[in-house]
């Protein structure tokens, strides 16, 4: 069976491209989140095996929803999606509890790789 | 402390800055989305308020640092920058550059950056609206040697092309952190952050895991080029490893050095003369010996001198960029040959004439869109410069794709002044250079405010001239016009033919000669009223040295004849002698009134006799 996998992205764009990569690479991709309010209530509902979360997002951050998901489940996989410049935010992304981070624009290849590191 | 010493260092140091940012603003017009350019520009306009604020240079730091402001905002707003934007930074660039030389030259209060100031504020008043900048954590000096203290000591390296590497680093950390206790963290988890962390990071771990077990999980953390585990020696800097060390000496320092080998390489040429003579197997060892040695010398000074050509060429996308938008027309621009290198001194004469030639192609080589459109070409015209090596010297082309030149126009005008006989009805390449670069002659029907009236080849033929070479032309109506300098590669020491008229010696640089004949062997003819010869199947105009440098009588029958190329112009000096071929020091030379334009130079030979240097340019 194939990994579940929920994107969460502000910009249409961003999902369409992210979820195209993980689809052509097998995933399934079984959600979309565009605020982090919706990325929360779905993983609740979803159980994925992995996140794609957006830093910047309206209404709630990804940081605070990495917070939330991991408070429900410490062993949530979430691979942070982020900017060059936005390191700190990275750090702080991974001190609440983030496995990995892939930095814009994204390379297909590189995305991948994160993701196989997240999933073990 | 005294920084006026360190004000050329800064000069220098910062035009390379600049031109980097030029370079990076003209990739990120040619593309808005990429994200590297801005990251680029920031780090060069930083560091330069950094060296700006130590020399004192008031007015440059506060430029840099608003201009820096502005980028940071760019850099973090993830957004393409409008065409605007671009062209604020284009001109800050510009002012940045104007503000550095008046600095350095004393004359910062001469200086007026309001304008451009309160152009950089407003731009980043409007985009930065509502951005907050977040506290960076200083920097700390990477430290590299091996923490002190219990457990294993561990040193990994991310790979270079590892984004946010702090972030990165900080993963590699936790992942150990689950198979035991981490301690001496080197550099600081705080430093990690900082704009000073290269990426290479160490610590202790105190663990059950074995090695193999702890870099596999190290490695799991991803973009990890290097894990090191047991005692660490102590690492040089990762981002010194296999690069040439380099430092800079000033080009005054290398002339002179290059002035006391051409004296090393006099007496040396005395010394084997008297060795020669003496018959001495003593002398005559020390004399080889020294000879071997000055060669040597001689060729790292050299060496020492030449710079590659794109300390010149990287200034000119821009150039051509700016003439293409003050003009309205398309133009791709390509660079070839940017490693080919040149004497110092050389490189430093042809920045001009290659502006003038790129001003010419851009203004009156390359058509507009509509013409392009008209005549079935891409609407996007061509310049093409590039350097290559032929054998002893440097050829550089500057090529356009355009409309080539009106050989029927300059026909006409010459024609008008007398210049060319009225039957004439076709222009060769080389008749062509030649009325070209006569300064009343024009092939631009307006004066335009890009490159003046006429095209000065003038000026630039002069130039490359001095400089011992020479200037080509090939044109060809609808599709294009290229003009080629052929340079030597070192002005200071060449390689000369000796030659002897009278009891007068001269000497002549063997970078255009293509071959030496008996004059007892050649047909010799009259063409237009002077002597000539048949070479093969063309006929060759002869020069005689010895009725150019007024000495009576006539030399032997059987004298020798020194064929002299440059491009396709050729003619056969005839002296009484050759002398043979030796290395000559160039020194340069500031010719008297009334001195024949066929000298371009003085050395002084092995034996202590002063001697002059033709100019091939001057007799072909």
């Amino acid at each position: 069976m194939s990994h579940t996998v929920l994107v969460c992205d502000d910009a249409i764009f961003m999902r369409t491209m992210i979820s195209d990569i993980l689809t052509q690479a097998g995933f399934d991709v079984v959600g979309e989140a565009e605020t982090g309010t919706q990325a929360v209530e779905q993983y609740r509902a979803l159980k994925p095996d992995l996140v794609t979360m957006d830093i910047v997002m309206p209404d709630m951050g990804g940081i605070d929803a990495v917070r939330e998901i991991v408070k429900d489940d410490p062993e949530a996989r979430i691979l942070m999606c982020s900017a060059m410049g936005q390191q700190a935010l990275v750090v702080e992304a991974i001190q609440a509890g983030a496995k990995d981070f892939v930095v814009k624009p994204f390379q297909p290849s590189r995305v991948l790789e994160a993701v196989q590191r997240v999933l073990g | 402390m005294d920084l006026s010493q360190y004000a050329e260092l800064f000069l220098a140091e910062s035009r390379e800055h600049l031109t980097t940012i030029n370079q990076l603003l003209l990739e990120w017009e040619r593309d808005p989305e990429a994200s590297e350019p801005v990251a680029g520009i920031f780090r060069a306009m930083h560091t330069m308020k950094g060296m700006a604020a130590t020399m004192g240079y008031g007015q440059v730091a506060d430029l840099t640092h608003r201009a820096e402001n502005l980028l940071d905002i760019l850099r973090r707003g993830e957004t393409a920058p409008s065409e605007d934007v671009l062209e604020l930074l284009f001109r800050s660039a510009d002012a940045l550059d104007q503000a550095i030389a008046a600095s350095v030259a004393g004359r910062e209060s001469e200086l007026d950056l309001a304008d451009i100031l309160k152009a950089i504020d407003r731009s980043a008043k409007q985009l930065g609206a509502g951005m907050k900048r977040p506290e960076a954590a200083r920097p700390s000096a990477p430290v590299m040697a091996a923490p002190a203290g219990a457990g294993r000591a561990v040193r990994v390296v991310l790979s270079p092309d590892s984004p946010l590497k702090g972030a990165r680093g900080l993963l590699v950390l936790q992942r150990v952190e689950a198979l035991g206790r981490v301690h001496a963290v080197e550099p600081p988890r705080a430093a990690f952050e900082g704009e000073g962390f290269t990426g290479t990071f160490a610590f202790r771990l105190e663990t059950q895991a074995s090695d193999e077990q702890l870099e596999r999980e190290i490695r799991a953390a991803g973009d990890v080029e290097r894990v090191e585990i047991g005692e660490l020696e102590a690492v040089e800097r990762p981002e010194e490893r296999g690069r040439a060390r380099h430092i800079r000496v000033d080009l005054r320092r290398l002339d002179a050095l290059m002035n006391q080998i051409g004296e090393l390489l006099t007496a040396r040429g005395r010394l084997t003369d008297l060795s020669s003579r003496r018959e001495d197997p003593e002398l005559e060892d020390v004399a080889i010996r020294v000879s071997q040695l000055s060669g040597e010398l001689q060729a790292e000074i050299v060496q020492a001198r030449m710079t590659p050509v794109w300390q010149v060429f990287d200034r000119f996308p821009r150039l051509v960029r700016d003439l293409a938008r003050k003009l309205g027309k398309q133009i791709s621009f390509r660079v070839e040959g940017k490693e080919i290198e040149l004497d110092r001194a050389i490189l430093d004469e042809i920045g001009d004439p290659l502006v003038h030639l790129l001003r010419n192609a851009a203004d009156h080589g390359i058509e507009s869109s509509k013409e392009r459109t008209a005549a079935g070409k891409p609407v996007e015209g061509v310049i093409e410069l590039s350097a290559s090596r032929e054998r002893a010297a440097v050829a550089i082309r500057v090529r356009d794709d355009g409309k080539g030149i009106d050989r029927a126009g300059i026909l006409a005008q010459a024609k008008e002044r007398g210049l060319v006989d009225a039957d004439v009805d076709e222009l060769s390449d080389e008749m062509l250079l030649r009325l070209m670069s006569r300064a009343n002659i024009s092939t631009a029907e307006e004066v335009s405010d890009v490159s003046g009236r006429g095209v000065g080849i003038d000026a630039v033929a002069h130039a490359v001239r001095a400089l011992g070479g020479g200037l080509e032309i090939e044109s060809e109506v609808g599709k294009g016009t290229a003009f080629t300098l052929r340079l030597p590669t070192t002005l200071a020491i060449v390689r000369a033919l000796i030659t002897r008229v009278g009891e007068e010696r001269y000497a002549l640089p063997v970078t255009h000669v293509a071959e030496t004949l008996d004059l007892g062997t050649v047909q010799v003819t009259r063409v237009d009223e002077r002597d000539a010869m048949r070479l093969r199947d063309d006929v060759v105009p002869l020069v005689h040295l010895r009725r150019m440098v007024d000495i009576e009588g006539e030399g032997p029958p059987r004298s020798p004849v020194i064929v002299l190329q440059i491009g396709e112009r050729r003619s056969g000096l005839v002296v009484d002698q050759l002398m043979g071929q030796q290395e000559i020091v160039v020194k340069s030379f500031a010719p008297p009134e009334g001195t024949l334009p066929i000298f371009s130079g003085a050395t002084i030979l092995g034996e202590g006799r002063p001697v002059l240097i033709l100019d091939a340019g001057g007799l072909v």
